[in-house]
């Protein structure tokens, strides 16, 4: 049941707030003097009940309205952040927009607030059902969390513009190169700033426009913010304006170049790992080479050992071939005596 | 890649000029008769430019074939002179390193100038011509190049190591080859002495 209330709460709370206020029509004399803010004393005046919690009633369906109307704005904001092309850029109206949007959320937040305050004063200082105090609880949280649902979408919102007015600064950086004829530019009149609450705003130039919308951590968007708060003059504001970017790009460019030191010092280290791959691969084949080298000197020393016995051997066996010799010829001798 | 002058001057407030308290410049390459022209020009410009420029923030400005680079901080203000080609970025880091200089040896004493000074700064003259070379100023250049030269060298590490590597798989096939070799003449001379006593 609640479900279906939160969903569609703004419209069909209408039904009930008419009921609510015919009841009050018909209790207005008491129902004035019980009208005092949210805990008098003990009353057991049922109907004085029944119109604390048609008040909580009336203010949950306000709520539940805003936040309808709110995210309204909200998705037409996105299609403008989204259709926003580098020559057609309706910065300003996206600007007031995004101002307007982010009042109403504001608004929202501390009625909501109000609105939790006052269902806790009903439960401490009333006699009420449990199921009256479970169904406040149930809208006190419903309304949360569409309010929190809004503000995460407006923060994508603005992301996306950021992103998107990036591209664009990066197109217009890449197209038209003098970022320093814009230091000039301050002692000229520019179009009057219209007002602005403090942090994204809308600005005369995408430039400065791109350095303070961004909602982030650019350090020196937030010098450049510091800065600007004390002046007052108009002037002054938008020579600010321009000094911005400048900041901008300076720390643009060191972060950048910070950014490029860093990846050449990865990059060394990876081509030191290899290099220590490779030596290493190397010392191994270092080893084997090594290794062969003492087989093939035991392999030679040894044949040499074997070809100096040999050598022995065959010097010692003469003496004996000359024995042999003479057995020989001994024999010859023989045969030669037979035959002759 | 340039610089032509160096200024340090005291940023007044809007109204009167700033008050210059260091000065130095290198006009050697324009002709002898030109060179106090060029410092008279440099000298107005920078005051301009001071005074233009608002506290905390720096500016800077393409004056015919020079970019003038202003940066303001508390009221002191260093103002250098480069040509197009000397990166932004260490032109400013020049100029901050100038003034944290300033501070250093001069203190406060400046903020009582009322005149401009006459006396020359030697640092600001040695400053000149260490700082031609934009790394020098700029640390981060500085180290970019090097390690730029240091990728270089270690890919012709590389390069050579992997020389070594194929040399050494050479190496390694010569010597099993040589192994193989030598375990056949041992073989061959063990059966030569085996069978022994002939004839």
């Amino acid at each position: 049941m609640q479900a279906r209330h939160g969903h569609s709460s703004y419209r069909d709370r209408t039904d009930e707030f008419f009921g609510v206020v015919e009841t009050l029509r018909r209790s207005i004399a008491p129902a004035a003097a019980n009208n005092v803010p949210y805990g008098g004393g003990r009353r057991e005046d049922p109907r004085s009940t029944a119109v604390m919690q048609s008040e909580f009633n009336k203010r949950a369906s306000v709520i539940g309205l805003a936040i309808h109307q709110t995210s309204q704005k909200l998705s037409k904001l996105a299609q403008l952040a989204k259709r926003s092309s580098v020559f057609d850029d309706p910065t300003r109206e996206i600007g007031e927009l995004t101002a307007v949007i982010k009042q109403e959320i504001s608004g929202l937040n501390t009625a909501l607030l109000d609105l939790q305050a006052v269902r806790n004063s009903h439960n401490d200082e009333r006699n009420i059902s449990r199921d009256t105090t479970t169904h406040s609880a149930t809208v006190v949280d419903d309304l949360k969390n569409r309010l929190m649902d809004t503000t995460k979408e407006f923060k994508d919102v603005l992301t996306l513009r950021t992103e998107n007015m990036k591209i664009h600064e990066n197109r217009r950086q890449r197209f038209t190169n003098n970022p320093s004829k814009e230091s000039t530019n301050p002692f000229v009149r520019q179009r009057p700033l219209a007002s602005k609450p403090a942090p994204s705003q809308p600005a005369p130039l995408p430039w400065a426009n791109s350095s303070s919308s961004s909602s982030s951590q650019l350090v020196p968007r937030r010098q450049g913010e510091a800065e600007s708060s004390p002046l007052l003059q108009q002037s002054q504001q938008q020579q600010q304006q321009q000094m911005v970017p400048l900041q901008d790009t300076y720390m643009e460019s060191r972060a950048e170049a910070l950014h490029n030191v860093e990846s050449t010092i990865h990059e060394l280290s990876n081509i030191f790992t290899q290099l220590a791959t490779m030596v290493s691969q190397q010392g191994e084949i270092a080893i084997r080479i090594d290794q062969n080298m003492e087989d093939t000197l035991a392999n030679v020393e040894g044949a040499q050992s074997q070809l100096a016995r040999y050598l022995n051997s065959i010097s010692s066996n003469r003496w004996l071939m000359i024995k042999i010799f003479f057995v020989l010829i001994a024999f010859l001798m023989v045969f030669l005596f037979f035959v002759a | 890649m340039k610089i032509t002058a160096l200024l340090v001057l005291k940023a007044a407030p809007e109204t009167t000029d700033p008050v210059i308290l260091a000065n130095a410049s290198d006009v050697s390459h324009f002709g002898y008769f030109q060179r106090s022209s060029v410092k008279e020009f440099v000298v107005f410009v920078g005051r301009t430019v001071a005074s233009r420029t608002p506290p905390s923030q720096r500016q800077s400005v393409q004056h015919e074939e020079y970019k003038v680079h202003a940066y303001n901080r508390n009221g002191l203000c260093a103002v250098g002179f480069m040509d197009d080609h000397y990166p932004v970025r260490s032109a400013f880091s020049l100029l901050n390193q100038v003034l944290d200089e300033y501070n250093k040896s001069f203190g406060e004493t400046w903020r009582s100038a009322k005149e401009d000074s006459s006396q020359t700064w030697p640092y600001l003259a040695e400053a000149l011509t260490k700082f031609q070379d934009p790394a020098e100023a700029d640390k981060l250049l500085k180290i970019q190049r090097e390690l730029d030269e240091t990728k270089i060298i270690l890919h012709k590490t590389i390069d050579s190591v992997l020389a070594r590597g194929e040399k050494l798989d050479s190496l390694v096939e010569k010597s099993s080859d040589l192994s193989m070799a030598s375990q056949m003449f041992y073989k061959q001379a063990k059966k030569t002495n085996s069978c022994c006593t002939i004839l």
